[in-house]
C-alpha cells in the first residue's frame, strides 16, 4: 500500500532536501539557503567520489578545513593524522571503547566508525574544542579535582560523553551518568570517580561509590 | 637514618594529579600523538596460521605499492611460527590506507603445521608439539615438606577441589608501539612503555647501536599492567622501518593485535586438597597445578615472571605440603607479567579452598583465616574490614539467602612486596626566579608518579605541589627502575627526598641563608644571580620498605534464574606504608578492584580449537568491566608512616576475584569453581542447564 | 579497509541505481563499516542514504505509528510518546549498544544488521555464512549461538528492535525494485531460517523505508540478559505485547531473540496465553511451548533456563 504522505520515490522538494541535510543547513539564514543548496548540489549531487582522494571539507571546533581524503578514511584518522588533533584517541577502531568519542552536532559518536567524507556538513567538536581559550570547563575541573583519571588515555572520550550528557540533561541521576558513559571503557578503573565528577560538575552532591578512610596505624 | 617528617604539611594530603589538566584537555601527548616532519605509519603482517613453516616472504610487490617507503621481514630465511598473530613482516607508508594495501600485497609461502591451542588437548601425549624438541607439558616440579599422606589421616576435615582460571589479557587502553626517528645523534623512540631504560637497552641491542645513541621518551603512556617492557618486536620493527625509509615511523598495534601477541596472564587448573585439625589449624596441603603460558611454556618472557607457576599455599603456612606445578605450551601468544603475576590466581585457588574447608568444618570462613593467617597487618585488616563491611551481620551459611536473587559474602587476602629500587637517581634544577624542575628517568603508567614526586618535593622544600614542575620519562634524565612490581612510588619518593634535601643544603650554602624554605624561597633563589642550581641525588635508605598485606570483602547478588552476578560492594583493607597522596592511592585501589571484577566475572581469551585463532580479539567479546558493572567500593587505607613508602598498585588487585568467587559460593550454596563466573556457569552449577544432545 | 567509492543518493531510485553490483547502503555505519575493516564483506561502493527525503520521521497515528528507517535509535529512545505507547520498543532501543552508537544507528540498520557470530566476524575464518565449507560454531565454541535453526548455520538474530517489533506485530515497508512491499517481522527474517548465507530476507538493493506499528497492543515490554550490565549483546532477549483486560492477556504476542536466525515466535504459545492472566504456572507453560523443540549445542543449553526466566519476567512486566 502506498502511503499518502511523502512519496518514497520521485523528485525532492527543496524543504525535504534541507531536512535531509540536518541541523547545519536549517540553521543557515534563509538568504543563504539558496547558495547552500546549490553548493551541495554542485559538490555532491549524486556524484560518485573516490576511491582515490577527493576534496573533503570538515568543520571542526569552529574551523573549516579542506582536505584531500580517500572515502575510506575515518573521521578519527582525519582528525588525528590529517588535522593534528590528537585529543581523540584510537583504542579499538571498532566502535567499542569510546576513546575516540567526539561530538557530531553536539551529540557523541565514535569517530572511528564515521567516514570523514560522511561527516561533511556537520559541526564536529573534539576535546580540544571544548575550551578555545584553554581554560578548563566545569566538567574538566571536576575530573581533575575528583581524580577521575589515571593514565588519561580514555579521559578525552569520557570528558566528551559527560559534557554531552550535561548539555542535554543538566541534572542527571546516577543512572543517567552510567547510561551516558556505558560506551566508554577504562582499564585503569576510574569509573567511580567519573561518576562523582559528573555529578559535581552538574552542581549535584557527589554520590560517591568510593569511600575512603585513612587510619593511622599506631 | 632518614625519616619522613612527623607532621607533614603536604605528604598525606589529597593532592589532585599534577598532570590532570593536560589529560582532560587532550594536550597530553602519548606515543601515538607525537608529530614529526615526514612521519610515516607502520603496520605489521602477522601469521594467519597457528603453526607454520615459513619458507619465503616476498616483499617486492609491497615495496612498489603507492606511498610505501619501507618493507622489512622480521627475520630473513625460513623459520617456524608458532601462534596465530606471530609477526612476519612490516611496512611503512604515508598513510594507514597505503599500509593496509601493502600488507595485502606481501606474499608468504608457508606450509601449515599441526597445532594445538587448548590446554586439555596439549597435555595429551599424542598432541602436536608446540616446540619440536620438548613435550608440551614437562614433568612437574615437586616441592615437599613434612609428610602429606600421613598428615591427611590426622585431619578432622579434608576438602578436595578443582579450581580453574582462564587466560586474561592486559588490554591497556593505549596499545603497544610508538614513534621512532633516526637523526645524526642516533635514535629517538617515543614508545608506550613501563620501562624507558628497558626499551633503550632492547633497541640498542637489536639495532647494534651504542646505548648512548638511543634516547627513549615517554612522557605519557596509556597503561601497561606488566605487558610493556622492552621495545617489543613492534618497537624494533618501527626502528628498522624508520631507518630504511629515512623518515620517522609511528607503529601502533591495533586492538586486534593486542589480543594475539603482547602478553597475557596464564590460565590455571588447580587441584587442591586442604585439610585441617578440628580447631581449624591448617595441617595439610596437596596441590597440583598446570596452566598455559602460550608458546612461552614457563620460560621467563619479556618482562619476566610470566610463567604459570603460582606461589602456594599463598599466604598460609601449612606444615605438610606437596606442590606439583608445570606449564603447558600451546600455540598461542606468550604470557607476560600481569599485575601481581601469579598472585590473583593463587589467591583465588587458595582462598576458594579455604572457604570450602570452612564450610566442611562448620566454621565462619573469616574465623578460619584469623586462625591461620600469620600476618599481623592482615589480622588488623580482617578486624577493621569486617567491622566496616558488617561481616557478622551479613555472613550466613552458604545458600541460605532466600531467592531468587541470592546474596552472599566472601573474603580473601593478599601479600605483596613493593619496595623501592636503590638504583634510582634524580635531579632538581632551581632557577633564580624560584621555579623548580625535578627530573627523573621513570614513568607514570597512570599511578601518579609525577604527583608523588611533586608532593615529596613540595614537602621537603616547603612549597605547594603546583610550584614544582616534574619531568619524567626521558632516558636523558637520571635513571630509575621500570614501573613493575609496584616499586615506583617507593623508588621515587626517597630519591626526591634525597635530591631536595641536598638541594636545600646547597642553596643554603650558596646563599648564606639558614632557612630557604617556604616564604624564604623566592628571596633565596634570587640570590643565585643568573645561574640556576642543579643538584643530583639518589635513593635513600629509611624512607621506604617492602611487604604489604591486604584484605578484601565482597558482597554479591546472584540472580538464580538468569545466572547474572552483580557485585554490590567491595570493602578493602590495605596498607602501603606511608600514604603519599590518599586521593591517588584510592584511585589505585579502585583500579585494582575493578580489574579484579573483570577477572572474576567477564574476562577470558577464547581460542578456537579448529582453526587455532583467537576468537575474541576485540572488546565486543573480550569483556572489560564498564561503569555499570562497578560496585560500591569502600576503602580503608592504613597509614603506617614508620614503614616509609611502599607500593600499592598490585596488592589491591590480588584478592578481589577470590573474594567475589567466595561470595558467589556463599550465596548459592554451591561453588562455581571456574573463572570467569558467567551466567552460563552459574546456571550449570545450580543444575538448571539441561544436558545437550550428543 | 579496501578502497571504495562513496556517493550520496538524493532519491530512492538513484540510490538503487547507484548501488550497482557490489554496493551497499550506508546509514549509521555501525555495522557496515565494521565489516570491511575485517574483510568480512566487500563493498566497492557505499551509497549514503541519509539524505533520502522523508525517511527520518516519527509519525504518530491513532491506529498505527510510522517510524522512518533513518530514525536513529537515540531518537526512538528519547521520544516521550513512544515510551508511553510502545514501552517495549523504548526498552529495546535503550539497550542497543552505547549512547555513541544509538546517536547514529538507525532503525533500518538495526534490523538489517549482519550476524555477530564470532566465526562469521573473524577475518581469518571462512565460515559457511561467508560461503565457506562449514559452520565452525557447531563443533566449536557456540555459547552465543542458536537453539533453533532450519539450516546448518546456527548464528542467531541479535537485533533488539526486531524482537520488540515482532511482539508488537509491526510491519516493515521495504522498497524492492521500485515497489513497496509489506513484510511482517517474520517475513523480514524468514530467508535466514533456510539459507545459511542469509542474515534476513532482504535482497541486494532492497531498502527498508519505514516500520508501521499498530497501536492495538497497549502494553509491551522488552528484557534481555547479558554478561555485563550494560553495553553488551544480549545472551537471550524477550519481548511481549498485549492488551490487559481484567488482568487477562488479549492479542498477546511473545517473541524471543538470540536463539534463532529469526525472531522466535510460537503460535501455540500465543494461543495458550490468550485470555489468561500471566500468573502461577501460566508463564512456565508458555515457556514450555515457546522452547519446545529447542536443540541446544554443546555450550548454549543455558539459554533455555535463561529464556524461561525472561519469559516469566516479561509477561509480568506487562501487568505493571
Amino acid at each position: 500500500m502506498k502511503g499518502s504522505e511523502t512519496p518514497s520515490t520521485g523528485r525532492l522538494s527543496r524543504r525535504d532536501f534541507f531536512k535531509g541535510l540536518g541541523t547545519t543547513a536549517l540553521a543557515a539564514a534563509a538568504s543563504q539557503a539558496e547558495s547552500v543548496a546549490q553548493e551541495l548540489q554542485k559538490i555532491n549531487a549524486e556524484k560518485v567520489l573516490g576511491p582515490g582522494p577527493v576534496p573533503v571539507t570538515l568543520k571542526v571546533n569552529g574551523k573549516t578545513h579542506k582536505l584531500e581524503l580517500e572515502p575510506r578514511v575515518t573521521l578519527l584518522d582525519a582528525l588525528r593524522n590529517h588535522l593534528g588533533l590528537t585529543g581523540p584517541k584510537e583504542g579499538c577502531d571498532r566502535a567499542s571503547c569510546g576513546a575516540c568519542t567526539v561530538w557530531l552536532d553536539g551529540v557523541t559518536i565514535y569517530a572511528c566508525q564515521k567516514l570523514a567524507i560522511d561527516a561533511q556538513g556537520h559541526e564536529i567538536t573534539t576535546v580540544e574544542g571544548l575550551t578555545p581559550d584553554g581554560r578548563l570547563t566545569p566538567v574538566q575541573r571536576a575530573f581533575v579535582e575528583r581524580d577521575a583519571l589515571q593514565c588519561g588515555y580514555c579521559t578525552p572520550g569520557f570528558v566528551m560523553s559527560v559534557s554531552a550528557l550535561l548539555r542535554k540533561n543538566p541534572r542527571p541521576t546516577v543512572e543517567d551518568v552510567r547510561h551516558a558513559c556505558a560506551g566508554n571503557l577504562c582499564r585503569c578503573g576510574t569509573h567511580p570517580r567519573i561518576l562523582e565528577a559528573a555529578l559535581v560538575a552538574a552542581g549535584l552532591p557527589p554520590v560517591s561509590t568510593t569511600r575512603t578512610e585513612v587510619i593511622n596505624h599506631v | 637514618m632518614s625519616e619522613w617528617p612527623a607532621q607533614p604539611k603536604v605528604l598525606g594530603t589529597r593532592v589532585p594529579r599534577v598532570d590532570g589538566p593536560a589529560k582532560v584537555t587532550g594536550q597530553a601527548r602519548y606515543s601515538s600523538d607525537i608529530q614529526a616532519p615526514g612521519l610515516l605509519i607502520g603496520m605489521i603482517l602477522r601469521s594467519p596460521w597457528p603453526a607454520a613453516r615459513i619458507q619465503r616472504i616476498n616483499l617486492e610487490k609491497a615495496r612498489q605499492m603507492p606511498g610505501i617507503k619501507a618493507a622489512v621481514a622480521v627475520q630473513e630465511g625460513p623459520r617456524i611460527v608458532r601462534y596465530y598473530g606471530e609477526e612476519l613482516a612490516a611496512v611503512a607508508g604515508v598513510s594507514r590506507q597505503a599500509c593496509e594495501d601493502a600488507l595485502r600485497a606481501i606474499e608468504v609461502e608457508a606450509e601449515p603445521l599441526p597445532f594445538v591451542v587448548r590446554e586439555e588437548d596439549a597435555r595429551k601425549p599424542d598432541a602436536p608439539r608446540v616446540w619440536e624438541q620438548a613435550p608440551n607439558m614437562p614433568p612437574p616440579r615437586v616441592r615437599e615438606e613434612g609428610n602429606v599422606d600421613e598428615a591427611l589421616k590426622e585431619c578432622a576435615a579434608v576438602i578436595e577441589g578443582f579450581y580453574t582460571t582462564s587466560v586474561q589479557l592486559h588490554h591497556p587502553m593505549e596499545t603497544h608501539g610508538g614513534t621512532v626517528r633516526w637523526d645524526d645523534e642516533g635514535v629517538t623512540a617515543w614508545i608506550s612503555t613501563q620501562g624507558i631504560f628497558s626499551v633503550r637497552d632492547g633497541l640498542a641491542g637489536a639495532l647494534r647501536l651504542d646505548q648512548s645513541k638511543v634516547r627513549v621518551v615517554t612522557e605519557y603512556m596509556g597503561g601497561g599492567f606488566g605487558s610493556k617492557f622492552g621495545p617489543g618486536v613492534e618497537g624494533v620493527l618501527a626502528a628498522r622501518l624508520a631507518r630504511e625509509a629515512g623518515a620517522p615511523v609511528r607503529l601502533m598495534l591495533s586492538r586486534f593485535e593486542e589480543a594475539l601477541a603482547v602478553g597475557n596472564r596464564p590460565s590455571s587448573f588447580q587441584r587442591i586438597r586442604l585439610g585441617a585439625k578440628a580447631d581449624g589449624t591448617l595441617h595439610v596441603f596437596d596441590y597440583e597445578n598446570y596452566g598455559t603460558a602460550g608458546v612461552g611454556a614457563g620460560q621467563a618472557t619479556e618482562g619476566g615472571g610470566g610463567g604459570a607457576d603460582l606461589p602456594m599455599p599463598y599466604i598460609y603456612r601449612v606444615p605438610n605440603r606437596r606442590i606439583k606445578q608445570t606449564t603447558v605450551a600451546v600455540n598461542a601468544g606468550s604470557s607476560r607479567a600481569f599485575r601481581a603475576p601469579g598472585h590473583p590466581v593463587a589467591s583465588f585457588g587458595m582462598e576458594s579452598a579455604m572457604d570450602d574447608l570452612a564450610v566442611k568444618l562448620g566454621m565462619d570462613p573469616l574465623e578460619l583465616r584469623i586462625k591461620n593467617d600469620p600476618s599481623e597487618i592482615r589480622q588488623r585488616e580482617y578486624r577493621i574490614g569486617a567491622e566496616r563491611f558488617g561481616w557478622k551481620e551479613k555472613y550466613r551459611k552458604p545458600g541460605s539467602s532466600p531467592g531468587p536473587i541470592k546474596v552472599g559474602v566472601g573474603v580473601a587476602s593478599a601479600t605483596w612486596g613493593g619496595g623501592g629500587s636503590s638504583r634510582t637517581q634524580g635531579e632538581i634544577q632551581i632557577n633564580p626566579d624560584g621555579t623548580v624542575e625535578v627530573r627523573l628517568g621513570v614513568q607514570d603508567i597512570g599511578t601518579g608518579t609525577r604527583t608523588v614526586a611533586a608532593v615529596t618535593a613540595a614537602e621537603v622544600l616547603g612549597l605547594a605541589p603546583d610550584q614544582v614542575t616534574v619531568k619524567i620519562g626521558d632516558t636523558r634524565y637520571p635513571p630509575g627502575p621500570g614501573s613493575g612490581g609496584s616499586v615506583t612510588a617507593a623508588s621515587v619518593a626517597p630519591t626526591v627526598y634525597d635530591v631536595c634535601t641536598r638541594a636545600l643544603e646547597e642553596l643554603q650554602k650558596q646563599t648564606g641563608l639558614p632557612d630557604v624554605r617556604g616564604e624564604n624561597w623566592r628571596a633565596a633563589c634570587k640570590k643565585l644571580g643568573v645561574t640556576p642550581l642543579v643538584v643530583q641525588g639518589r635513593w635513600r635508605e629509611g624512607l621506604s620498605s617492602s611487604g604489604v598485606g591486604g584484605v578484601q570483602f565482597a558482597e554479591v547478588a546472584v540472580d538464580t534464574e538468569t545466572g547474572l552476578v552483580t557485585v554490590r560492594k567491595i570493602v578493602v583493607g590495605q596498607d602501603c606504608g606511608l600514604i603519599v597522596d590518599p586521593l591517588t592511592a584510592e584511585s589505585q585501589v579502585n583500579g585494582g578492584v575493578i580489574m579484579g571484577i573483570g577477572l572474576a566475572l567477564y574476562e577470558e581469551r577464547v581460542m578456537d580449537w579448529q582453526s587455532g585463532v583467537v576468537l575474541n580479539p576485540n572488546f565486543e567479546t573480550y569483556k572489560l568491566p564498564g561503569i555499570a558493572d562497578v560496585p560500591e567500593i569502600d576503602i580503608v587505607l592504613i597509614n603506617m608512616p614508620e614503614r616509609g613508602v611502599i607500593g600499592l598498585g598490585e596488592p589491591v588487585h590480588i584478592p578481589t576475584a577470590a573474594a567475589i568467587a567466595n561470595a558467589v559460593a556463599n550465596a548459592l550454596g554451591v561453588r562455581v569453581n571456574s573463572l570467569p563466573i558467567t551466567p552460563r556457569k552459574v546456571l550449570a552449577a545450580l543444575g538448571k542447564v539441561p544436558t545437550a544432545k550428543a | 579497509m579496501k578502497p571504495f567509492e562513496f556517493v550520496t543518493a538524493l532519491s530512492t531510485e538513484s540510490a538503487r541505481e547507484l548501488l550497482g553490483p557490489k554496493g551497499q547502503y550506508l546509514a549509521g555505519g555501525n555495522d557496515l563499516l565494521g565489516r570491511p575493516k575485517d574483510d568480512i564483506t566487500e563493498a566497492n561502493r557505499l551509497v549514503n542514504i541519509k539524505a533520502l527525503p522523508g525517511l527520518d520521521r516519527i509519525e504518530p497515528g491513532a491506529d498505527h505509528w510510522r517510524i522512518g528507517a533513518l530514525v536513529t535509535i537515540a531518537q526512538i529512545e528519547d521520544h516521550p510518546e513512544i515510551r508511553k505507547v510502545f514501552p517495549g520498543l523504548h526498552q529495546a532501543a535503550a539497550e542497543v549498544g552505547s549512547q555513541q552508537i544509538r546517536n547514529v544507528a538507525t532503525l533500518g540498520g538495526n534490523l538489517a544488521q549482519h550476524s555477530r557470530c564470532w566465526y562469521y566476524r573473524h577475518r581469518d575464518i571462512q565460515c559457511l555464512k561467508k560461503r565457506g565449507r562449514i559452520c565452525y560454531a557447531i563443533e566449536g565454541d557456540n555459547r552465543y549461538h542458536a537453539l533453533f535453526t532450519g539450516n546448518v548455520c546456527i548464528s542467531p538474530v541479535v537485533s533488539n528492535l526486531a524482537i520488540a517489533l515482532t511482539a508488537l506485530d509491526a510491519t516493515a515497508i521495504v522498497l524492492r525494485d521500485g515497489q513497496e512491499r509489506r513484510m511482517s517481522m517474520a517475513e523480514l527474517y524468514e530467508l535466514a531460517w533456510d539459507n545459511p548465507t542469509a542474515h534476513h530476507s532482504l535482497r541486494p538493493g532492497d531498502l527498508i523505508l519505514r516500520v508501521e506499528i499498530p497501536t492495538q497492543r497497549r502494553r509491551s515490554a522488552y528484557l534481555q540478559i547479558s554478561e555485563k550490565h550494560a553495553f553488551d549483546w544480549a545472551l537471550v532477549s524477550c519481548a511481549a505485547a498485549a492488551n490487559l483486560e481484567n488482568g487477562r492477556l488479549r492479542n498477546v504476542r511473545v517473541a524471543l531473540g538470540c536463539i534463532s536466525p529469526v525472531p522466535h515466535q510460537v503460535a501455540a504459545a500465543n494461543q495458550f496465553l490468550e485470555g489468561k492472566a500471566p500468573d502461577d504456572d501460566v508463564p512456565d507453560h508458555a515457556a514450555d511451548l515457546l522452547l519446545a523443540g529447542a536443540e541446544p549445542q554443546t555450550h548454549n543449553a543455558y539459554k533455555i533456563p535463561m529464556a524461561r526466566a525472561l519469559i516469566r519476567r516479561t509477561l509480568r512486566q506487562l501487568q505493571a
